[in-house]
């Protein structure tokens, strides 16, 4: 056997017989500990990831879809929107396409009036790739043949508790009517149809009308400002632009990243804050290993004399301090991610956390649990070598019999 | 010329039977501002195979020179020399593996972890060594059969006696087979009977095997076991205590 190898095995003989025949009660409230230390850096952790992940999949949801075909630079439309959607609505993975015009709008109601994003949209063609149809809260979703009908965003209408209620209309019902002025000066009057609520500040700020009345006012045919592709999968829609490209699809083809700007600023400011409150995590899990260790070898000052004395090499005892720690971060890991998914992660299913991104519940990322499990033991590791480091360079004889 | 030539040879067979042999030997505490000699340049040979004892009044510097002996403390001046070997030329590793497979050690108090059975206490130094499983266990076996414990080898030291516990220590000392086996005052906390049973238990183990032993002691009695008594008295070998 070599040197090493017995080492290693000496150190963890040391550490299992002081983990198993030591004090139950400190090995139990070490672990409970780190267990708490890891909730701890897990949990905020999770929240940002579930916020994130509720932000990505609301602007997937209620506004782009996974993939954006847009005109090219030069263009305002895309001219005869059924040819480009023809190339690609048999691509294995592409489960529903929408054509759609985009303008902005001034929309007045009474005293109170407001510019926001009007969509023109094809309703049946709508509902494979938004959500928005499932969300209202007021009357009902468009139809095809809907003319001077309209429907508005919480947001818009105002008097459901929106976080924008000063700028909205105040409290327009199903069934008031709304004037809209268009960008190339057309004016017209608007039945509210229905009112939705997706949750979402952005998609809330939104109104809808058919394709049909937007080409009577635009006074244009067969034409979309651009066209939303919903996709099986999220994450993967790079796939699908270069395979669109071979298909003859020469419009500019985005994934929804790129019209995500918010959840990059929200995913670099959650880093950034991850980052902090992951060092504070990690500091104090370290501190309290180190504590433990210490009070640890204090206690078996003379016990580590007299090993020392018998011919046990240092870095022996201080390996069984640090397998002991890195144990107590392992466990605590362990029951960590148990308290995590056996009553966190199902309580905020139960009750998910409210914010303008939408309901958010925790997303335990593997990569997230992985990292932060391994500063965890780096931590203990480095607590636990510290003080039993510092106990091994005392005089043998003043560990066995010093003060 | 045949005279001087057989006393070359005796000198020859005295060196190497002489297992510690160390040459004015002083260990001086600094404490604040005063210098406290607690050995003063002692000399003295160790035969291989001999128990001896080392004596004096409190203070004398015993358990220094046991500590000096046992590598356990770093003289202050002098040379010491153990089994052939100059020990001021080792590593503070090279002495922790000298220790461990040339010494055994039994300390006054019963230096036993108390997480370990008495087994598991015996055999450590054996597993330290790289031994496999089944040698340091069959070792450990033994060894706590010397000490008359083997059906004790599951039991934890707060199951045990403090002479048992003692005797643990003696076989956890003796499972390397060592050299020399080094005892401070092994049989200070225990009670008149124990005490009997450990110092007979030593006698055997010198008698039997040939073990070298060097004890400290500060009892009179104690003087009647052993081969010989070395006697200090203020850091110094002296012919008797006065």
């Amino acid at each position: 056997m070599t040197s090493t190898t017995t080492e290693l095995k000496v150190s963890a003989f040391l550490a299992y017989k002081f983990i198993a025949k030591g004090n139950r009660g400190t090995t139990l409230l070490t672990i409970l500990i780190m267990a708490l230390a890891f909730v701890n850096l897990m949990f905020t952790t999770s929240v940002f990831d579930g916020m994130g992940d509720a932000t990505e999949n609301q602007v997937i949801d209620t506004l782009y879809s996974n993939i954006v075909i847009e005109p090219k630079d030069e263009e305002i439309y895309i001219n005869n929107p059924d040819s480009v959607v023809k190339k690609i609505i048999n691509v294995p993975g592409v489960i529903g396409t929408s054509a759609q015009y985009v303008t902005g709008a001034t929309i007045a109601y009474e005293e109170k009036s407001g510019a926001w994003n009007i969509r023109a949209v094809d309703p049946d063609d709508e509902r494979m790739v938004s959500l928005v149809p499932d969300m209202m809260i007021e009357g009902e979703y468009l139809s095809k043949y809907d003319r001077r009908e309209i429907i508005i965003g919480k947001e818009i209408a105002g008097g459901h508790g929106g976080s924008l209620e000063h700028t909205s209309l105040g409290g327009v019902v199903v069934g008031d009517t709304v004037e809209v002025a268009f960008t190339n000066g057309v004016r017209r009057e608007y039945r509210v149809k229905g009112i939705f609520d997706t949750n979402f500040l952005q998609s809330n700020q939104m109104a809808y009308i058919t394709k049909k009345e937007m080409e009577s006012v635009l006074g244009i045919h067969d034409m979309a400002s651009q066209i939303l592709v919903k996709t099986d999968t999220k994450g993967d829609e790079g796939r699908f632009l270069n395979q669109f490209v071979e298909l003859g699809v020469h419009e500019d083809i985005k994934p929804w990243p790129v019209y995500a700007g918010i959840v990059a600023t929200l995913t670099k400011s959650f880093d950034a804050l991850n980052a902090l409150t992951g060092a504070i995590g990690f500091f104090v899990a370290g501190v309290t290993i180190f504590i433990v260790i210490y009070v640890s070898t204090v206690s078996k000052r003379r016990q580590m004399g007299i090993l020392r004395a018998i011919g046990i090499k240092e870095s022996i005892i201080v390996r069984s301090y640090i397998f002991q720690a890195v144990f107590y971060a392992v466990c605590g890991c362990i029951a960590g991610l148990v308290i995590m998914f056996a009553i966190l992660v199902p309580h905020f299913i139960k009750h998910p956390m409210v914010f303008p991104m939408g309901n958010v519940t925790l997303l335990i990322e593997q990569k997230a649990a992985i990292m932060r499990s391994a500063g965890l033991i780096i931590s203990a590791a480095i607590a636990g070598f510290l003080p039993s480091w510092r106990a091994v360079r005392e005089t043998i004889l003043d560990a066995i019999w010093g003060d | 010329m045949m005279e001087r030539t057989e006393r070359v040879e005796q000198v020859e067979r005295d060196e190497q039977d002489t297992i510690i042999a160390t040459r004015n030997l002083s260990r001086t505490y600094t404490m604040g501002k005063m210098q406290m000699t607690a050995l003063n340049r002692v000399t003295l040979d160790i035969r291989r195979g001999e128990f001896a004892a080392i004596m004096g009044k409190s203070g004398s510097g015993k358990s220094t020179l046991l500590h000096q002996l046992g590598l356990l403390d770093t003289p202050t001046e002098g040379e010491i020399v153990i089994d052939e070997v100059e020990i001021s030329g080792l590593s503070e590793s090279e002495k922790t593996m000298f220790r461990l497979e040339k010494f055994g050690y039994v300390f006054q108090e019963y230096a036993i972890l108390p997480e370990m059975t008495a087994l598991e206490n015996v055999y450590l130094p054996a597993m330290a060594l790289g031994l496999s499983r089944d040698e340091y266990v069959t070792k450990g076996m033994d060894a706590l059969e010397k000490v008359g414990l083997a059906e004790r080898a599951d039991h934890r030291p707060r199951e045990m006696s403090g002479g048992e516990q003692q005797r643990v220590a003696i076989a956890r000392a003796l499972i390397n087979k060592p050299k020399i086996l080094f005892a401070d005052e092994p049989t200070a906390n225990l009670d008149s009977v124990s005490s009997r049973q450990i110092l007979e238990l030593f006698r055997a183990l010198n008698r039997d095997i040939g073990q070298t032993i060097l004890m400290v002691t500060h009892e009179l009695e104690d003087a009647d076991i052993v081969d010989r008594v070395i006697w200090l008295a203020d850091g110094e070998v002296v012919d008797r205590e006065g």
